[in-house]
């Protein structure tokens, strides 16, 4: 019986010890996965986050739904297979790519330089600007104001950048930094923060409560392009994408879909 | 799996890790020094008090152990201000740390207290020790060391438990970890350093506990 669990051992061990190596390799070229592989595999996964209302939430039935969710799904509809949704929190999406959980992120995912070190993004499909909000008792014009307040973000989204930055400019500014936006709505409803920072969407979450009316927007910090995140290698499936984001932005089917959601029309985006 | 590991930019930012795990150890220590008193009392309480505080107790204790921590900390965090009590994040996570230890550590010592034959106790009585002293020298010590292990186990699980306290905005290793992924993107390097970083306050602890054994118990059961 030692024997037999010994060479049990020995052999978790081994196996252990080849995971690491494998883990240890340099990058080789990583299989790509194709618009044929996405196909003939018969399912489409896409990463979404559904606590970002109005981009992805949960309904009633808590199916996800949203603008990110009902663009994932035509997706999946102009490819021709399912959708299977894969929830991740914000700072899970570039983990998901990296992965392999998912195919694709669509899920408020700002364009920015360092990100593209590490996934690649499509042109995008919508903008939002990042903003600064506050009960309306609180007069806030800018960073200024915020010295001695408590300001809550989600750790690691555009949001946090900016006013982390500004922070450092004007001492004083205390920011907690929460692990998704429904905790940082949570913690300015209980009054355990004096201002967040979020997206425009914002005051549409916080609308819903009951003191929801006591919100507004103080300043806008930035204003952020979302694109469709891949993986690097997934050129061809990128390539794709951008000419489907094209076609939607021309026929209409976009600027419909900001309006069921966002309550406003499309604005005027960019194409790199 | 491919992946290119830089461990590099990381590591050079070790102060960072250095603060994470100080504010990691501070946590859990002011959080087990609260919890190992409410422990103490709780089973002095539950085996000797009277029936509504041995039922309070056990109330107190059933709750606590059968909630997950998240939820205390979401309660104590972002319920407790709507009814007047507003603590900072690193105060609502000791109070919720304690709180949970505290029932814990209860359960833990009332086994420790339980385990003392109560002939002991009546030899105590008749060699004619004083109340307080019996509780000291008889009940609590005895107990605390027929238990060690458990207890100092529960600890070691207090010192992993703290990394979800980024949850409500508190400062810790994980937190501080997180906060670096989000700014590197290099996650898959930094849970590994944390990993390691854990797993070395984790030892540094099991020696600790073991030297106090010696110095604590002076005599072998």
């Amino acid at each position: 019986m030692t024997d037999t669990r010994r060479s049990l051992f020995r052999r978790a061990a081994g196996a252990l010890v080849g995971l690491v190596a494998l883990a240890a390799l340099p990058a080789a070229a990583r299989a790509e996965t194709t618009i044929d592989d996405i196909i003939s595999r018969g399912k489409l996964v896409v990463a979404i986050d559904t606590t970002t209302p109005p981009y992805g939430m949960l309904d009633s039935q808590m199916q996800p739904t949203g603008f990110d969710v009902e663009l994932a799904q035509m997706i999946a509809k102009t490819i021709g297979v399912p959708i299977e949704f894969v929830t991740v929190t914000s700072p899970g999406r570039i983990p998901a790519l990296l992965t392999d959980r998912a195919d694709m992120v669509v899920s408020i995912f700002s364009i920015t330089a360092p990100r593209a070190l590490q996934v690649a993004f499509s042109i995008p499909y919508a903008s939002q600007s990042s903003v600064v909000l506050a009960p309306k008792s609180v007069n806030i014009k800018s960073a200024k104001d915020l010295v001695g307040l408590k300001v809550g973000v989600t750790r690691g989204t555009g949001e946090d950048g900016l006013l982390t930055a500004q922070a450092e400019a004007n001492p004083g500014i205390e920011i907690l930094r929460f692990d998704d936006y429904a905790s940082i709505s949570q913690a300015m409803l209980s009054g355990q923060i004096d201002a967040m920072g979020g997206g425009d969407y914002g005051d549409i979450y916080l609308k819903k409560s009951a003191k929801g009316d006591d919100f507004e927007l103080k300043y806008v910090l930035k204003t952020f392009y979302f694109g469709i995140g891949v993986r690097k290698d997934n050129l061809q499936l990128l390539q794709w994408l951008n000419t489907f984001i094209f076609t939607v932005r021309q026929d209409g089917t976009l600027d419909a879909l900001s309006q069921k959601y966002r309550k406003t029309p499309l604005p005027t985006l960019p194409t790199f | 799996m491919q992946y290119v590991f830089q461990f590099g930019p990381i590591l050079d930012r070790w102060p960072e890790f250095l603060y994470g795990a100080a504010r990691t150890m501070e946590l859990t220590a002011s959080s087990a020094a609260i919890g190992f008193v409410i422990g103490i009392a709780g089973a002095l309480g539950r085996s000797f008090g009277p029936p509504p505080v041995r039922k309070a107790i056990g109330v107190y204790v059933e709750i606590i152990r059968n909630t997950p921590l998240l939820v205390q900390l979401y309660f104590v965090f972002f319920s407790l201000p709507l009814l007047g009590l507003r603590l900072s994040s690193d105060q609502a996570a000791i109070l919720a740390l304690s709180i949970h230890l505290g029932a814990y550590a209860t359960e833990i010592l009332r086994a420790g207290v339980e385990s003392i034959p109560s002939g002991q106790i009546e030899a105590a009585k008749s060699l004619g020790l004083k109340r307080g002293q019996i509780i000291r020298h008889v009940i609590v010590v005895p107990a605390v060391r027929a238990v060690y292990p458990s207890l100092t186990s529960q600890f070691i699980l207090q010192l992993l438990g703290t990394s979800i306290v980024s949850a409500i905005a508190a400062e810790e290793l994980t937190a501080i970890a997180n906060n670096m992924a989000m700014q590197t993107f290099r996650n898959f390097e930094i849970y590994i350093v944390i990993a390691v970083i854990y797993f070395v306050l984790v030892r540094l602890c099991d020696l600790l506990f073991r030297l106090f054994s010696h110095v604590l118990f002076r005599w072998k059961t």
